[in-house]
């Protein structure tokens, strides 16, 4: 590369020479600008789409190589030129009972992946639950329109049974079998290192898409998971939690004026107290009044997020190094939610919609 | 896109330009698979051949087996089921006068390591020693020089007897064979290892055990693109770019981000119940281009996309490999997503419902008891296919054509 | 970096762009006049210098753009994209590679993870593994060399090709979808039921705290049923906006009917109400002749698509089997020992069968655990049972509740003579003159087809009104800091947390004496660092 830059530059050097001595020098340096120059500008942009583009136009036209290969997949790439679906198919897909498929592909391109975490308990009366519960959100997610994967985790040993259960569904998922290393004192132990055990599989294959933690205790409303897809960095939602066998319900989420969230309160309906906590604008600034909000956690329930912060931190402005992501991911993630509060979105935009149930059963603990 | 071709372009010329010592190869020819349609698989070879069993000291079979059990569950396991079924098969014949092939019982893969690995250092030497034994014992392998006679090789590269290609190559069919017809796994084709004549057959994948993990057939697919394995093989090869000649990493690499190609190296209980809820399962080539996922995916109705360039399909005489799978060539495995979506779902349909048929997933299959239309009869079906012998097959009076003394001497150690 | 336009015109604008900062530098050097600056000569010839000048700026400029790129290419792919056949190149270019690796990663690191992620997994770090690495690519060369030339196989290192846009293409992605729908439909088609019958689901209902969420799930599911579907909901109390409008919502067939009475408190009077409103549903079904499999959905059950499947099969009665979620509570912890209630199994009742496939008998339930701890108000604190055989566990043809109707067996009584008298009607054997009929369903009732599970807070519970929560929220702020929040005063943090801590304090006061012990999903706790 570097020869051919100086071989091009010979026989110009050469002219130039006899024009001047200082001209020469003058038209190297341009030259070696120039060079540079377009050395950093071939460096600097490495926007995906640009890249994207240029590399993939070749493949809509491949070179027919002499002894073309076989049929069908040559047959497959050609018609990669032509965008639409097959009509048959989209007639399909119109009549398609359950998945509405039927919009044009360009509505369907901006929609982001959704990754839906379900993790299991392993107490007693928890098991036994526990096909019945994966089964409604199997439900619901079956009714979402894609792409959305489905990421169920749960202790090795139970994990043909559910799986009889899950791919009966139809929903795109994937069962991570997970080996409990000890036996968790609390409920909340094994959440967490089953949570953890989902990001590590999301950072480890740079899933793209909007997480979310499912209990599968609970039910969300379909249209909450269009909601979501809106997120571009963090977002959160009202939830309401119902205790089963009390006079109980309280809504917990954010307060939002126009997607943004303010702060933060917790209603219940029934002693009718609400408690809340309001954002100072100044405070946003000073890392001293941060610290305040700071020492609240979020629970996984009412949040979601862009994923390639698991995999991307520099992208959101992470140092790598700092937290190690593949320890605690989730404790990573909460934090991060709520240290960068500019890029919360509340969820709808005036968070006043409940689309997110929890039910709590007395006993249970 | 005008942009887009300009920039491939300027970056061809940069690339040309820096090293110039690189030529830019295009892949290599192919041929279209010879295909026909799937009848020839229902054909009954009894009454069509007749094949003699030569009657072997135990310590090149049974022994070797007692000694390790394991073999027979290994996936050169054909080896040994095709003796057990031909010992009981319709075509046997004890009159060897009469015999139009002739068999040798010899379990050359039966040698593992702890690991449960086969090694095939051995395996000349035994084979030599059989074939010694044969043709000392018997008239018929010297009227020949084993033109006649059928052996089983289902190592990964067939009668070369090595696991590295490299060294398989190197090492050729074993001199002794040359004449012989090799029923073996290893399908390339214009490989050394591959000599004309050769039928391929499947890797042995156990029947019983998948048996019962089918789960049933209206189970909704809803994997797209279903993968179970390796991707590097760092033990063997640390820096990438030997196993699979890339190929593996290059679906781990550009695809592990998809949501729709459900990749991994971990083995699940429920391996083979997924591939039944996929529509397509990943057939890419390892250390040699076949793996027992093409059976796997043609039992379980999964779209085998097979990604190992020239390769020779099992019993591509009897199965339309072309209308069931999907061939990508190595090349083009960056562009596998492209490749797959852009199938008109008319033919993703069409291959799953020949997936359906069962006489497909039959001749895929070595079953205890054989039953009709099996893999077993489909290589007997083969054989029959070469009768009448050729006039080349019978030596005149004094003619050879084998060297005895040729290959290896390692090989040629007595055994 | 310009080069959204095509090769031409990105060299016409980079030339003027080269030109004026040519005339820039010129400028402020004074010493050149006019760029490329050979005054004297004839304008022609100056002219043509300062093309040529332009021109090898250009040609730098782009060779120093194509330079950066290659470097990138070589970091994306290593060896990729073309591998070589002489096996001088393919070591040349993999040397080639290697030394941009490792000097450039560092420089590099902001332009994209991927590509770092890639050289370390395949370019150990030390130096030793990359001369290895060479010596088994000469290594691998020469034994191609010597190979066999028969043999066309290139044997040795590849490249691993990458291509250098990352994510998938999400157009792509959803014509895979697509496909994958279509199998699926294709499945239904060759494995489902040819002629599927309707399903008649009937879900008695009324308006409560839970009935949200068990109704958004019961409606999920049966949007999620492969054939036809008619929904009957009778509500208690009278049909009411917040039920209708979740009905309306989810784009099923539905009919809603209103049922006269309110629900009772008392479990014993909710079961016997809930009895008699599915038979107000099943003389609807008669009185319209309406056509199909009768299901009996209540609204905190969970279906599996299977049970749908099944029923298509029923000729005139067919039995379930249910398995019951009873949140077994305080009750499991006073009577059973902790491996107990491990092994414990899902508790499951349906029809038994004989050995010829025939109904024998019924699983029921075991209540023997809870005895006295079951609760009998809705919403007690304690476990809910099934009270003998369920009817979620029954699917009928809706023609044997037709007057007349063709092949209607005799076995099956009259609806006019059932329940008329205010009788309750504990299931819907009551129906039948003979229940040996009936038909066990879901391979002879060993298959769990659907989940009971009865969760409800107390029935006094106040819950939003259509889960909207009104703006605006009453707010409990300190009353200087009104309106809120855009002019909150600028406060020093500690003052604010103080208020806060006050605020909290006050509230949780208050609140915390009528805050259970039971809540295991608390929430985000608003209290700040009160905690």
């Amino acid at each position: 590369m570097g020869t051919g830059a100086v071989a091009v530059a010979a026989p110009d050097r050469a002219k130039q020479r006899r024009a001047g001595g200082h001209l020469w020098k003058k038209a190297l340096l341009h030259f070696s600008l120039c060079f540079v120059m377009g050395f950093f500008t071939g460096f600097a942009p490495s926007s995906s789409s640009s890249w994207k583009s240029a590399a993939a136009t070749p493949q809509h036209h491949p070179p027919h190589r002499p002894g073309d290969r076989l049929a069908a997949s040559r047959v497959a790439v050609d018609a990669r030129a032509t965008l639409s679906p097959p009509a048959e198919a989209a007639d399909a897909l119109s009549a398609g009972a359950t998945v509405d498929l039927g919009d044009d592909e360009e509505d369907a391109a901006q929609r982001r992946l959704l990754i839906v975490v379900t993790t299991t308990r392993s107490g007693p009366g928890e098991r036994r639950r526990r096909r019945g519960e994966l089964l409604r959100l199997a439900h619901t997610l079956r009714l979402v329109r894609p792409p959305v994967v489905w990421v169920v985790v749960e202790p090795a040993a139970d994990a043909p049974a559910t799986a009889e259960v899950l791919r009966g569904t139809g929903v795109m998922y994937r069962h991570l079998a997970f080996k409990p290393e000890d036996n968790f004192t609390t409920a909340d132990a094994e959440a967490h290192v089953q949570r953890n055990a989902a990001l590590a599989h999301v950072e480890k294959h740079r899933l793209a898409g909007v997480l979310h933690f499912a209990d599968a205790a609970g039910v969300y409303d379909v249209g909450f998971f269009e909601q979501i897809r809106q997120i571009e960095a963090f977002g959160t939602w009202p939830v309401a939690t119902m205790s089963a066998g009390e006079k109980k319900v309280v809504v917990e989420g954010p307060l939002c004026s126009a997607s943004k969230v303010v702060g933060w309160f917790s209603r219940d309906f029934n002693d009718g107290t609400t408690r809340s906590v309001t954002y100072n604008t100044e405070a946003d600034l000073n890392p001293a009044g941060a610290a305040g909000t700071r020492a609240h956690t979020i629970d996984v329930s009412g949040f979601a997020f862009n994923s390639s912060i698991l995999w991307d931190p520099e992208r959101w402005g992470r140092p790598t190094s700092l937290p190690d992501t593949s320890q605690d991911s989730i404790k990573f993630v909460q934090e991060v939610l709520l240290e960068d509060r500019a890029k919360l979105k509340g969820i709808p935009s005036d968070c006043s919609q409940i689309m997110v149930w929890q039910y709590s059963v007395p006993s249970s603990r | 896109m005008g942009k887009g071709s300009a920039r491939a372009l300027a970056l061809a010329l940069a690339v040309i330009l820096a090293c110039s010592d690189v030529a830019v190869v295009t892949a290599q020819e192919t041929e279209r698979i010879e295909g026909s349609a799937g009848d020839v698989l229902e054909d009954d070879p009894v009454g069509r051949l007749k094949v003699y069993v030569y009657d072997l000291p135990s310590k090149y079979n049974k022994k070797l087996l007692k000694k390790d059990p394991r073999c027979l569950n290994h996936m050169f396991a054909a080896e040994i089921f095709m003796h057990r079924f031909l010992l009981s098969s319709a075509v046997r014949t004890f009159n060897p006068e009469e015999a139009d092939w002739f068999y040798t019982p010899v379990y050359t893969t039966c040698d593992l390591t702890p690991k449960g690995l086969p090694l095939p250092f051995k395996s000349p030497r035994m084979m030599r020693s059989a074939i010694q034994l044969i043709a000392t014992n018997w008239p018929y392998w010297n009227r020949s020089e084993g033109a006649d006679h059928f052996f089983v090789t289902p190592h990964d590269f067939g009668a070369c007897f090595h696991y590295q290609e490299e060294k398989a190559i190197g090492r050729g069919i074993l001199p002794l064979l040359q004449r012989a017809t090799l029923v073996q796994t290893f399908g390339q084709k214009n490989h050394v290892c591959l000599k004309d004549g050769s039928i391929t057959i499947p890797p042995y994948a156990p029947p019983q055990k998948m048996q019962t993990h089918l789960i049933p057939p209206d189970t909704p697919r809803s994997i797209f693109v279903y993968f179970r394995g390796l991707f590097y093989d760092t033990g063997n090869d640390p820096e990438g770019g030997y196993y699979a000649r890339g190929a593996r990493a290059s679906v781990w690499e550009n695809f592990k981000n998809n949501p729709l190609f459900d990749i991994s190296t971990d083995h699940p209980p429920t391996y083979y119940e997924d591939m039944q809820r996929s529509v397509f399962c990943l057939c890419p080539l390892g250390w040699a281009p076949w793996s027992p996922r093409l059976v796997e995916a043609v039992v379980f109705g999964c779209i085998p996309v097979i990604i190992a360039d020239d390769i020779v399909l099992p019993f591509a005489d009897a199965i339309p490999w072309e209308e069931i799978g999907v061939f990508v060539a190595e090349d083009d495995v960056p562009q596998l997503d492209s490749i797959l979506t852009s199938i008109p779902t008319d033919v993703v349909l069409r291959k799953q419902r020949l997936l359906a048929n069962p006489s497909m997933k039959q001749a895929m299959l070595f079953p205890q008891p054989a039953q009709p239309g099996d893999a077993f009869h489909q290589i007997l079906n083969g054989l029959a296919r070469k009768l009448p012998h050729g006039s080349n097959v019978f030596l005149k009076p004094g003619e050879r054509a084998l060297n005895w003394t040729a290959g290896p001497p390692g090989d040629l150690k007595p055994w | 970096m310009k080069s959204l336009l095509p090769r031409s015109e990105l060299r016409r604008s980079s030339a003027a762009a080269v030109r004026s900062s040519a005339g820039g530098a010129a400028g402020g050097d004074g010493a050149v006049a006019d760029g490329g600056g050979a005054g004297p000569r004839a304008p022609a010839s100056s002219t043509f210098w300062f093309l040529l000048h332009a021109l090898c700026c250009l040609i730098s400029l782009f060779l120093g753009f194509r330079f950066s790129r290659l470097l990138f290419f070589m970091l994306f792919s290593t060896t990729a994209l073309y591998h070589s056949t002489s096996s001088s190149s393919s070591a040349a270019v993999l040397r080639a590679t290697t030394t941009t690796t490792t000097t450039t990663t560092t420089t590099t690191t902001t332009t994209n993870t991927f590509t770092l992620s890639f050289a370390a997994a395949n370019t150990p770090p030390s130096g030793p593994a990359n001369r290895t690495a060479l010596e088994a690519a000469a290594e691998a060369d020469k034994a191609a060399a010597s190979g066999n030339p028969q043999s066309h196989v290139v044997v040795g290192r590849h490249g691993i090709r990458i291509r250098p846009w990352p994510h998938p293409d999400p157009v792509e992605v959803m014509r895979a979808h697509g496909i994958m729908e279509r199998v699926q439909e294709e499945q239904r088609r060759w494995y489902g039921v040819k002629e599927p019958r309707q399903v008649l689901a009937v879900t008695p209902t009324y308006s409560r705290a839970f009935q949200a969420l068990h109704l958004t799930g019961l409606l999920h599911s049966l949007r999620n049923v492969p054939y036809p579907l008619t929904w009957i909901v009778v509500e208690a109390g009278g049909t009411t906006n917040a039920t209708a409008s979740m009905l309306a919502r989810s784009g099923l067939t539905v009919v809603h009917i209103p049922f006269p009475d309110r629900m009772p408190t008392e479990w014993a009077d909710r079961h016997a109400t809930e009895n008699r409103m599915r038979l107000h549903a099943l003389r609807v079904i008669r009185e319209r002749k309406m056509d199909g499999v009768v299901v009996f959905a209540d609204d905190s059950n969970v279906h599996s698509m299977e049970l749908f499947d099944e029923v298509q099969k029923v000729q005139w009665m067919g039995a379930v089997s249910i398995g019951i979620l009873a949140h077994t509570g305080t009750a499991d912890q006073l009577r059973l020992s902790e491996e107990d209630k491990q092994n414990m199994p899902l508790p499951v009742q349906g029809p038994a069968c004989n050995s010829s496939g025939h109904l024998a008998g019924w699983h029921t339930f075991n209540s023997l655990p809870f005895s006295g701890k079951t609760a009998t108000v809705v919403g007690e604190a304690a476990p809910v049972l099934p009270r003998g055989l369920e009817w979620a566990g029954f699917v009928l043809n809706s023609r044997m509740l037709w007057k007349e109707a063709e092949g209607k067996p005799d076995w099956v009584k009259d609806l006019d003579a059932v329940g008329e008298n205010g009788e309750e009607i504990e299931n819907p054997l009551t129906l039948l003159n003979d229940p040996s009929s009936v038909e066990p369903l879901g391979n002879c009732g060993k298959k769990v087809l659907l989940w009971w599970l009865r969760v409800e807070a107390r029935a006094d519970s106040k819950f939003p009104q259509g889960w909207v929560i009104e703006p605006p929220l009453e707010v409990v702020v300190p009353a200087k800091r009104t309106p809120w929040p855009e002019t909150t005063p600028e406060l020093p943090s500690e003052l604010l947390d103080d208020k806060q801590k006050l605020e909290d304090r006050h509230l949780s006061r208050g609140n915390k004496s009528s805050q259970p012990r039971g809540t295991t999903k608390r929430k985000g706790d608003p209290q700040g660092q009160d905690n």
